[in-house]
């Protein structure tokens, strides 16, 4: 792993954001998280429900400025969102007044690209993600699996070199899910046109999903940062890269923050 | 609704058949109900049954007053009796319906405008939350004789009082919209590098349309009372002076004719705006923000 | 980012609003000294509405409970001011409330009976959606010419006009319950009779709620206009009686009596309809997480 801090390299330093609670009460959202994130890397953030983790992606997207600490991307602090930095909601974003094609284009036309490029590139994307046949659809004709489809083609689309997925699949049945895996790595597996790969942040509360996609796993709880596991397990990952012994080992830590196990020898 | 079966893709840019896109016309044939035309006839015929027992003073059959329709249609005999001039159903209508239609036109902009941007400026809101709120628990015909007053008894004083009924109804259906908006598309828009007029053009006035097409709907159908009653009030023209001139002679069945051909006209400007929101909004409760 | 204020901070906004509003006038006043007649200015004050143009309203008292009537000679009194406002205030309230009340429980009744069979709903779907649209302050002459100037003929306008609402409220309503409470109800051993008045009923109040806010609205703007189309009593009839005569003082202190009787009913409806509807889910709204 890389120390230097090249384009792309993510760095946080003591990260605090303190918010007021509807009934006058400070909350400490998060409470000094600091890491490094080299570009290129997959990292999963892992934590229980309310540990800040979502909070987290929002300050690293720049949608939200942190109360304390700093954020930088590749040595330049980061205060506003941007489209090199694209961002998978949980909810759905998809524009419901968009047809699909014209939402995959979209930041593309914000960027000022000509209609015929911006076209060629999201039609690239979608038949990429394999909606190529519902370009022309309304968003509420999809489902919910097509939908973030939908918004990942629309990030890559847009040329972010830095990911950030704020528990995507969390809504969607096992199936749809595993499938949805697959496409977010092997778009991630291809370099841009600079040759270099991107940098994914992906939030889930799934440990199963963090152990099949990630290099790297940070957890959180209550706010801090606990635990920094890298996953070295070869990849293609499949199913029965679960069954490794130290991904093994990784799920019982992993469950043990959580405070579904006990310490484990 | 289209669903990506399992077995339909497997790898990704390597789908297998996938399901037609279900045509979005195909529901619109479910909506000519044979039952509801059947319903008009019955109304019709239960209106026509209720004239015979009761006499045509008090209740004229439909027959006589379809006929008087076309006779009135085009010139009034009442009014040029009273001295009014050479109009009949049909120029009063377009006075009154003119009168309407720019009214709400104008009233929405206006309404729109202070309702988007109170939604969206910090300081804006509150100052002009309760100002409209209060506005808008005056019950708009207290206002009527003030205007009346004010601008006399021409087309002034009802266009004002329509546009600010219209005007107080778009701002709470706008602002109410803006409000309700979840702020997700926001923050999407920004992440794929929107600036701020961009998301209010692309993503605050696509995803308060359909409300605020509701709400012009709204304002539309009572528009048309509130200028009816300026027009009986005083005016010199339009359905209400028809009406009101007719009701000195006890003229049921002329009124009667006045009253189809107005509702007539309000009905079919309601079917138009329906029409407008369905096709100007094929996705429209989707923008709703999504329930915690 | 909390945009909006705190529901206090809303009411002392709209305090502040109204304030300042009627400090304008003030000011306005003072200014603009322009009189109709002698005493009686075109922009009074609020010291001269309280006072001289309040006693103006004396003339609208016909007389009796022992305070003889302007017309008859006294002097104007404010005890007969009073009078006039309560006595006009009364009727106008008692057509209004009892035109609302007729109105919401025929127009309900008639969408239940309505809603029971899919036939008669898609029967009766057109004709009330003409009815509906139909404009209901147009029809002010037509309802004096067959029921008179007197009560009834107004209780009767103000009820059509609130029944229209109530009946295609609740027939929509009653299309909108969701299955999934009807189906729950069915595997329960449900009756359709029972199944009617213990789940339909109940589901569709929220959404009667709007209905409610929405005829009052048309109920005021009903009894206004057939006043001031043809009565001899109430608070409509003063302020028109008073714009004949280009009273604009007079109108305006009666508009304000009128504003504060219309809050107090919206206020009052509101307060009830959330009292009934306390169990519906959604009526608190939960705060937007951080």
């Amino acid at each position: 792993m890389s120390s230097v801090i090249d384009g792309s390299t993510i760095t946080a330093s003591n990260l605090s954001q303190r918010f007021k609670r509807a009934d006058g009460q400070l909350v400490n959202a998060l409470a000094s998280v600091s890491f490094t994130i080299p570009e290129g890397q997959f990292v999963c953030l892992v934590g229980p429900s309310g540990c800040g983790k979502s909070t987290l992606l929002q300050i690293m997207s720049g949608l939200l400025a942190a109360t304390d600490g700093t954020l930088e991307v590749g040595n330049k602090r980061v205060t506003q969102p941007a489209p090199q930095r694209g961002v998978v909601f949980q909810k759905d974003s998809v524009f419901p007044w968009l047809r699909v094609v014209d939402n995959v284009e979209y930041g593309l036309k914000c960027a000022g690209l000509a209609k015929a490029k911006r076209r060629e590139i999201a039609e690239h994307y979608l038949e990429r993600v394999g909606l190529s046949q519902v370009g022309r659809a309304w968003p509420r004709e999809l489902s919910g699996g097509m939908l973030k489809r939908v918004a990942i083609a629309t990030v890559f689309a847009n040329g972010a070199n830095v990911l950030m997925l704020d528990e995507p699949f969390g809504a969607l049945d096992y199936v749809t899910r595993r499938q949805l895996q697959e496409v977010l790595l092997t778009l991630w597996g291809e370099a841009t046109d600079s040759g270099r790969r991107r940098t994914v942040i992906f939030v889930t509360h799934d440990v199963d999903e963090a152990l099949l996609l990630a290099d790297r796993i940070l957890v959180l709880r209550g706010g801090r940062l606990v635990d920094d596991l890298p996953v070295s397990a070869p990849r293609p990952r499949t199913t029965d890269s679960l069954l490794r012994a130290d991904l093994v080992q990784a799920k019982h830590t992993l469950l043990n923050h959580l405070g579904l196990e006990r310490s484990h020898a | 609704m289209i669903r990506g079966t399992a077995s339909d893709v497997t790898r990704v840019g390597n789908p297998k058949s996938f399901p037609r896109l279900r045509a979005l016309s195909a529901a619109r044939w479910r909506r000519f109900d044979p039952l509801a035309l059947l319903g008009v006839v019955v109304m019709v015929a239960a209106w026509h049954i209720a004239s015979r027992f009761v006499a045509g003073s008090v209740l004229p059959s439909p027959f006589n007053v379809a006929k008087r329709i076309v006779a009135d249609f085009w010139l009034a005999r009442e009014l040029a009796y009273y001295g009014l001039g050479n109009t009949g159903l049909f120029g009063s209508l377009v006075f009154t319906g003119v009168n309407v239609l720019v009214a709400v036109f104008a009233g929405s902009l206006i309404g729109i405008a202070i309702g988007l941007l109170a939604a969206r400026s910090k300081w804006l809101g509150p100052l002009v939350q309760p100002v409209m709120m209060t506005v808008g628990t005056v019950p708009t015909l207290v206002v009527a004789p003030f205007f009346l007053i004010w601008f006399g008894v021409g087309r002034g004083s009802s266009i004002l009082l329509v546009l600010m009924y219209s005007a107080v109804i778009l701002y709470v259906f706008a602002q109410r919209a803006a409000d309700n908006l979840d702020p997700v598309f926001e923050d999407y828009a920004r992440t794929l590098g929107a600036s701020p007029r961009r998301v209010i053009r692309d993503v605050l006035i696509p995803g308060t349309v359909p409300q605020i097409l509701g709400g012009i709907r709204i304002a539309l159908a009572g528009a048309w009372g509130i200028e009816a009653i300026v027009e009986l009030l005083g005016a010199q023209q339009g359905i209400g002076k028809i009406v009101s001139v007719l009701a000195q002679s006890i003229d049921i069945e002329g009124i009667f004719a006045a009253l189809i051909v107005l509702g007539i006209a309000a009905v079919a400007f309601d079917v138009l705006t329906a029409t407008v929101i369905r096709r100007l909004a094929p996705w429209s409760p989707a923008a709703i923000r999504h329930k915690e | 980012m909390n945009r909006q204020l705190s529901l206090r901070g809303q009411l002392a906004a709209s305090v502040l609003v109204l304030l300042a509003m009627a400090g304008g006038w003030q000011v306005l006043s003072l200014i603009y000294t322009a009189e109709a007649a002698p005493g009686e200015p075109l922009v009074p004050g609020w010291q001269v509405l309280f006072s001289h143009t309040f006693q103006l309203l004396a003339d609208y008292w016909p007389g009796g409970y022992g305070v003889p009537s302007v017309a008859e000679g006294a002097p104007r009194s404010y005890t007969a001011a009073a009078l006039a406002v309560l006595l006009h205030s009364w009727d106008t309230m008692l057509r209004l409330y009892a035109g609302f009340a007729c109105g919401a429980l025929g127009g309900a009744l008639l969408g239940l009976a309505v809603s029971w069979s899919d036939w008669s709903r898609r029967l009766v779907n057109l004709p009330l959606q003409f009815l509906r649209t139909l404009p209901l302050l147009a029809m002010v002459p037509l309802f004096e010419l067959w029921f008179g100037t007197y009560f009834a003929g107004k209780v009767l306008f103000v009820a059509y006009g609130v029944g229209v609402i109530f009946f295609a409220g609740v027939i929509n309503a009653v299309g909108n319950v969701p299955q999934l409470y009807i189906d729950y109800a069915r595997t329960l051993g449900a009756s359709r009779l029972r199944l009617y008045w213990t789940v339909i009923i109940p589901a569709i109040l929220p959404e009667l709620r709007s209905s409610i806010l929405l005829s009052l609205g048309t109920a005021w703007a009903a009894v206004l206009g057939a006043e001031y189309l043809g009565a001899q009593s109430g608070i409509g009839y003063m302020i028109e009686y008073a714009s004949q005569f280009g009273y604009v003082d007079r109108m305006f202190l009666i508009a304000l009596v009128i504003v504060v009787y219309a809050s107090i009913s919206y206020a009052l409806f509101n307060r009830l309809a959330s009292m009934w509807l306390v169990w519906t889910p959604g009526a608190h709204p939960r705060e937007r997480s951080g």
